[in-house]
């Protein structure tokens, strides 16, 4: 259960979802992704995504405006 | 992995502009009030670039910022909010019960105010490509991404014309997929004329969507024309959906009463057929859809919740006495005949005073109690004890049987 960071603050979608994608196919079942974010679209499609595939999403608010998405990787 | 349980007053299930105002609401009446939301704070109305019909703000807004607003409003009156996805409620005992992937909150009422999702094609191998493969939702978070290319958009209602449009200021090419025959768009008037005029915005009359196709992501999208049958596919990088939305409530199946299409039936005070699951906004089965109706649908529910949970104090408190005797006279103050018994109650609580504690219901304006007693005709008498109805008289209450009804409790 090994946990992983990925800092996309600064990026426009879709590069978000994008990387977060490629980084969740070196993750190991279990395993989970802090992906940081502080743009609002990727907080529409990242969590969708994720969940589309079947992961476990959690979302924490930091501050106002960036968030940081837990993604527990279930399949 | 066992579960955290915390709880609430209130659980607002969704954070749109519907769940956000019955935050305000809850909040300003001082209950504990949890707001969960899966994604964005904001809900549906952030994929709107553009909010100008709603009141108090004659510039116009943008949707994020509309909503922005709403969110620190609710926060500011001590609203809590959790983001992420709902996995199961039990809406079937007095507490309710709301899980979601680590916690399990316990409120005395429930708000419903999930929304929609996009509508889907139902196109062959639409599922493959679905979010980063190609089939986009949200012309806001996917354009920049089409810089100088071609997008296909289907539909042609206001959010498809509207995103089409804003797409052209992107991608080289907009074509647009409309059911309906040449010329004929669902959308408002000034957008399709708009639209018509537009020279990167190609139109495919007559078409639905028969399949996706590609090697991993999308690079052809096959449309059907519905008269001639014939299929005709276009290369295109992305692929925008606007036909509409399906409402979120899968999670209440042969829980809560729904229409047909899914939409949760409620009654003017935004009831379900669940006392304390009250259901507000998009999901709710209603004529408009929109942020100004949203925000009345809020405020209803959340001061009907606010309502239901002091007469549920009561209730326990004052009507069951914690268990102990306890006389209820049940009545409705513009009736005369109801009127006329008061002063006979009153005599028969001096002569029990310490003994039996009497109150007095008076049902003009909720019948919330008399609902939980069963009691449906007034002036009634029900006499309790133990948490429990011992007997109630309906008709012809007099000194004799009142004592009668208190020489049960000997």
């Amino acid at each position: 259960m090994a946990e992983f960071t990925l800092d996309c603050m600064g990026e426009a979608c879709p590069v978000p979802l994008m990387k977060c994608e490629k980084k969740m196919n070196e993750l190991k079942v279990g395993d989970v992704l802090l992906v940081s974010i502080d743009h609002s679209c990727a907080m529409k499609n990242v969590p969708e995504w994720a969940r589309t595939r079947g992961h476990n999403v959690e979302i924490e608010e930091v501050d106002d405006g960036e968030w940081e998405v837990i993604i527990e990787k279930t399949n | 992995m066992e579960k955290k349980t915390e709880r609430y007053d209130v659980v607002i299930i969704g954070g749109g502009a519907a769940g956000l105002t019955a935050g305000i609401y809850c909040g300003r009446a001082r209950l504990k009030t949890l707001l969960i939301e899966k994604a964005l704070v904001g809900g549906l109305a952030t994929y709107t670039n553009e909010i100008e019909n709603y009141p108090g703000f004659p510039e116009g807004s943008s949707g994020l910022g509309l909503m922005d607003l709403f969110h620190k409003q609710a926060k500011k009156f001590g609203v809590e909010f959790k983001l992420t996805d709902v996995r199961s409620v039990d809406f079937s005992g007095e507490e309710k019960i709301v899980e979601t992937f680590r916690n399990r909150y316990v409120a005395k009422a429930v708000i419903v105010a999930s929304g929609g999702k996009p509508r889907l094609t139902g196109a062959k191998n639409e599922a493959d490509f679905l979010y980063d493969k190609g089939i986009s939702f949200c012309a806001t978070c996917d354009a920049a991404a089409n810089t100088d290319k071609t997008v296909m958009v289907i539909g042609s209602g206001d959010a498809a014309i509207e995103e089409g449009m804003f797409l052209t200021k992107f991608a080289s090419k907009v074509i647009v997929s409309v059911m309906h025959e040449d010329g004929k768009m669902d959308c408002n008037e000034i957008a399709k004329a708009e639209a018509l005029a537009n020279p990167k915005m190609e139109f495919a009359w007559n078409t639905v969507v028969d399949s996706f196709e590609g090697e991993g992501r999308l690079e052809r999208v096959v449309l059907k024309n519905v008269k001639t049958e014939e299929l005709t596919p276009y290369t295109v990088d992305s692929c925008f959906l606007f036909i509409g939305y399906l409402p979120n409530t899968e999670l209440f199946r042969d829980m809560l009463d729904m229409n047909r299409g899914g939409y949760l039936l409620t009654n003017e005070k935004m009831e379900t057929n669940i006392p304390g699951i009250f259901a507000v906004g998009d999901v709710r089965d209603k004529f408009l859809k929109q942020v100004a109706t949203a925000v009345g649908d809020g405020a209803v529910a959340g001061y009907a919740a606010e309502k239901y949970i002091a007469e549920g104090e009561v209730y326990s408190r004052q009507i069951l006495n914690e268990g102990g005797p306890s006389f209820v006279y049940i009545y409705n103050a513009i009736d005369p005949a109801g009127r006329e018994l008061l002063p006979l109650i009153e005599q028969f609580e001096e002569k029990h005073k310490g003994e039996i504690p009497v109150s007095r219901v008076d049902v003009y304006k909720s019948t919330g109690i008399a609902d939980k007693l069963n009691v449906s005709v007034f002036p009634s008498a029900v006499l309790i004890n133990n948490n429990q109805v011992v007997a109630v008289l309906e008709k012809d209450i007099n000194e004799a049987d009142l004592e009668k009804l208190a020489a049960k409790l000997g």
